[in-house]
């Protein structure tokens, strides 16, 4: 009852008008960065983070938070408009969204998203007010074995989303973990792979290889299609209907609390809670062949998942301070800078700013829905943009998004190449997902299977002492072994319905 | 008309955060000897991550500069390769004019070039500024671990050095050279132990925390908040004297450990070959730096403790530290 009461003087607080209007501002300036490929929370974060020297410490944070909230959001507008997502979460939601908007129904499919969001949004800051300290502590209890397992349960995701060949997954998803090996070696600290390059011993930046693979790419797909827009014909309706939304509801639920729980975990990529929620809804679906071909709760569950990851991220931020991604890292650092130091004595000694943040959080989560169901009837629209005007600006966006995550030009080069690499592969049906998702679960893996090896002294038994990387391991089996058959019977019914063998991933 | 109205409207709205975006990105080329300096925008280029201890006294470092010379010092993050990636960039690959300057620390300095045999930036590129703090460093372990003080913690790795597990962002790192140091020091074999790497000290802590690993070793800034949420114990602080930060934790001195020297810093560089009157510049509005009120305040909020060395002090410093990580990185085996 008293966190309910505290709860509230932090509503009258963060309903002021000073701070509705930082929080309107940091969700929509965090909707435009999340649309644009590649700016994405950290830089967002990062360029503003000066502000704090101006702003008060209360509107700062709100500020920022809704910045990191609101960017989440946004990379699922390119995603399901245009196949190109803005953060690397998005890339499992460009998987159905695209083919709904070439439908024309981008519209119901931004809806969708909008609402997965808040409610997702919503449910983690519920989580957040009840039980922040419990949940941190627990969170501490995830050592490097349950990570190594948690990683191995992941990959499991890759049999899911083959396409049509297991091979050609399995070789994609080797190149992305060969390449993901470049750079600085985590346990010897020397360089490998670098090819006496020091850009190279920096390691491939994964928001270059992304715009590459899916920006650049598009545009040369379109440019080969001779492609005059993304929708030529009318788009029907603009908003979700009542049928759109009852099948998302669960899926909306299921990826909530996924992502709830992979969010308490530092370290452990938002992509990783946006592939397995994907992954679940496919499972659990009672018609698996319409994923990749547009099925709703194909966009509903990883956008939900992606915010409740966002929101419980800040459990572990204010209740130990331990960042659990890069924006919060540098989210922390301005806590730092106003002398807020996270943990048990923040939530005692300022109260009332950790109650007004979580306030703000309610509210700019249902900002966000109220600022994006009108834009989603402008964003439609872009669909129908020539081709023409739109291929050179989503070009530059591309240029300057890979430049700008690390003022790089050697990045800027790699997306410039992975979109060629992209379009080969398009061509030549080679499903990029696998590749992405051991890019992305390679160091992860490598760093906590080392780990778990300098903890057991070389013992690999360690993954199977402790009872929750045991669980892990053996659910990754049997997902291993019923994604296999789910496989099998999908396309199954694939050949039945079409009468010829599709790709079920291509995009 | 209304289609070119949408249109135009869309592209305006995916400009407005790119300019705003560019505009933080000035700065660069120019030249000369260096009178007037600085005359335009300074790129400060920061080798780690947003948000950590280089970062965030470096962004101190640029408001107080911005504000005194009237040209906008902006803080550039380029990370990677341990902080070699942004250090060979400010001093090798841009112009040494001044315009780029390099936010530098311990590890991409002193330990670089002992652990490795050939690294990427020595320091005979860089021509050393100004030394601004000096953080000690602290050896966490688990809040309910049994040991009460280094000294206990010592006779127990003594007995047990095959079960002692420390933290490090790998075998050249901060962490690493100061278990080796301490280990060195009270007479244990480096090499019984097991160091489990991990990417920093927000991925180290919460390991220890959580009982995963036994040691932490990190700067007194690093630990406070941890420690003060009680996840953490603070055995003991590597420093001349206690931290004002923790007033009741021990020195390793003060418990009879001696010959520990490792320490945690951070100052700025320029590149060797900028001309004369830069190096003065940030050499004496620095020292007037560490003497404002606001900049003070803003290191005690962030736990950190100012320590002021001007050029030629620092260099000494500097090759000293270099000298003894090396001779203790070739003894432990480390140096690669």
């Amino acid at each position: 009852m008293e966190t309910l009461g505290l709860l509230l003087s932090g509503f009258a607080e963060a309903l002021t008008w000073p701070n509705l209007l930082v929080v309107a501002l940091g969700a929509l300036v965090g909707t435009l960065v999340g649309v644009l490929p590649g700016l994405g929370p950290t830089s967002a974060i990062a360029i503003l983070l000066p502000l704090t020297t101006v702003l008060p410490p209360t509107q700062g944070i709100i500020m920022l938070a809704g910045i990191y909230y609101g960017a989440m959001y946004g990379g699922s507008t390119t995603a399901i408009l245009l196949n190109i997502p803005g953060e690397v979460s998005s890339v499992p939601t460009c998987l159905d969204g695209y083919p709904l908007a070439r439908q024309g129904r981008g519209g119901a499919a931004l809806g969708v998203a909008a609402v997965g969001s808040f409610v997702a949004g919503s449910l983690a800051v519920v989580g957040l007010v009840l039980f922040a300290p419990f949940l941190a502590d627990q969170a501490i209890k995830f050592g490097p074995p349950e990570y190594f397992a948690l990683m191995v349960m992941a990959l499991t995701v890759i049999v899911n989303l083959a396409g049509s060949s297991l091979l050609k997954a399995l070789t994609m998803g080797v190149f992305g973990y060969l390449l993901s090996l470049v750079g600085i070696g985590p346990s010897s600290g020397m360089p490998r792979m670098n090819v006496d390059n020091s850009a190279w011993t920096g390691g491939f930046e994964l928001v270059s290889l992304i715009i590459g693979l899916f920006a650049i790419t598009e545009v040369l797909k379109g440019l080969e299609e001779k492609k005059t827009a993304i929708v030529s014909a009318k788009i029907k309706s603009v908003y979700p209907s009542r049928a759109d939304l009852k099948q998302s509801f669960k899926p909306m639920l299921r990826g909530g609390v996924l992502g709830f729980f992979m969010g308490l975990l530092p370290g452990c990529s938002p992509a990783v809670s946006t592939f397995l929620s994907y992954d679940l809804e496919k499972r659990v679906s009672k018609h698996p062949e319409k994923f990749g071909q547009g099925a709703i709760e194909g966009v509903a569950a990883p956008e939900s998942a992606n915010n409740a990851t966002s929101s419980a991220g800040f459990i572990p931020l204010l209740a130990l301070g331990i960042p659990a991604s890069p924006p919060l890292a540098i989210l922390l650092g301005g806590l730092m800078i106003y002398g807020l130091a996270p943990g048990p004595t923040l939530f005692a000694q300022h109260g009332e700013f950790v109650w007004t943040v979580i306030a703000s959080m309610f509210i700019g989560n249902a900002m966000l829905l109220v600022l994006n169901l009108p834009l989603v009837r402008m964003w439609a629209k872009l669909t129908q943009v020539p081709y023409g005007i739109l291929a050179p600006i989503i070009l530059l966006l591309s240029v300057i998004g890979a430049y700008s995550v690390r003022a790089s030009l050697f990045d800027v080069t790699v997306a410039v190449v992975f979109g060629g690499l992209g379009w080969l592969f398009h061509k030549f049906r080679w499903p990029v997902i696998p590749f992405v998702l051991c890019f992305i679960l390679g160091p992860l893996l490598e760093q906590s299977l080392i780990q778990s090896m300098a903890m057991s002294a070389g013992s690999p038994w360690i993954f199977f002492q402790r009872p929750i990387s045991l669980t892990l391991m053996i659910l990754s089996v049997l997902l291993l072994f019923f994604a296999w058959r789910l496989k099998r019977r999908t396309e199954r019914r694939v050949v039945q319905e079409v009468g010829e063998d599709v790709d079920l991933h291509e995009h | 008309m209304k289609r070119d109205a949408v249109r135009a409207g869309l592209a305006a709205l995916l400009l407005v955060p790119l300019i705003a975006a560019g505009c933080s990105f000035d700065g660069g080329a120019g030249g000369g000897n260096g009178d007037g300096y600085p005359t335009k925008g300074i790129e400060y280029v920061v080798p780690f991550a947003p948000g950590g201890g280089v970062d965030l006294v470096a962004r101190a470092v640029s408001e107080y500069a911005s504000k005194e010379w009237g040209v906008p010092v902006n803080v550039v993050n380029k990370t990677g390769g341990g902080g070699a990636v942004g250090a060979e960039y400010a001093l090798k690959q841009a112009k040494k004019d001044g315009y780029t300057v390099l936010a530098d620390n311990v590890s991409s300095t002193s330990m670089l070039v002992s652990g490795m045999k050939q690294p990427p930036v020595t320091l005979e590129d860089r021509q050393l500024t100004s030394r601004i703090v000096l953080d000690p460093i602290a050896f966490a372990v688990k809040a309910d671990a049994p040991w009460k003080d280094m000294k206990e913690f010592t006779e127990w790795v003594k007995a047990h050095p095959d079960q002692l597990t420390w933290t490090s962002v790998g075998p050249a790192g901060t962490s690493a050279f100061g278990v080796a140091d301490w280990l060195s020091a009270v007479g244990v074999d480096f090499s019984k132990t097991r160091m489990v790497a991990t990417t920093g000290a927000a991925d180290s802590l919460p390991k220890v925390a959580g009982g995963h690993a036994t040691l932490a070793v990190h700067t007194v800034a690093e630990v406070y908040p941890l420690a003060s949420a009680g996840k953490v114990k603070i055995l003991g602080v590597q420093a001349e004297e206690r931290s004002p930060y923790l007033p009741n934790v021990p020195t390793l001195k003060e418990l009879g450990i001696e010959g520990v020297n490792v320490k945690w810093w951070t100052g700025l560089t320029v590149p060797k070959g900028a001309p004369d009157a830069v190096v003065k510049k940030w050499e004496s509005t620095l020292q007037k730096m560490v003497k404002d009120p606001a900049f003070l305040e803003k290191m005690k909020t962030l736990h950190m403790e100012v320590s002021y060395q001007d050029a030629q002090t620092f260099t000494g410093f500097v090759l000293d530290e270099a000298k003894y990580y090396t001779e203790l990185a070739e003894a432990r085996g480390m140096r690669k």
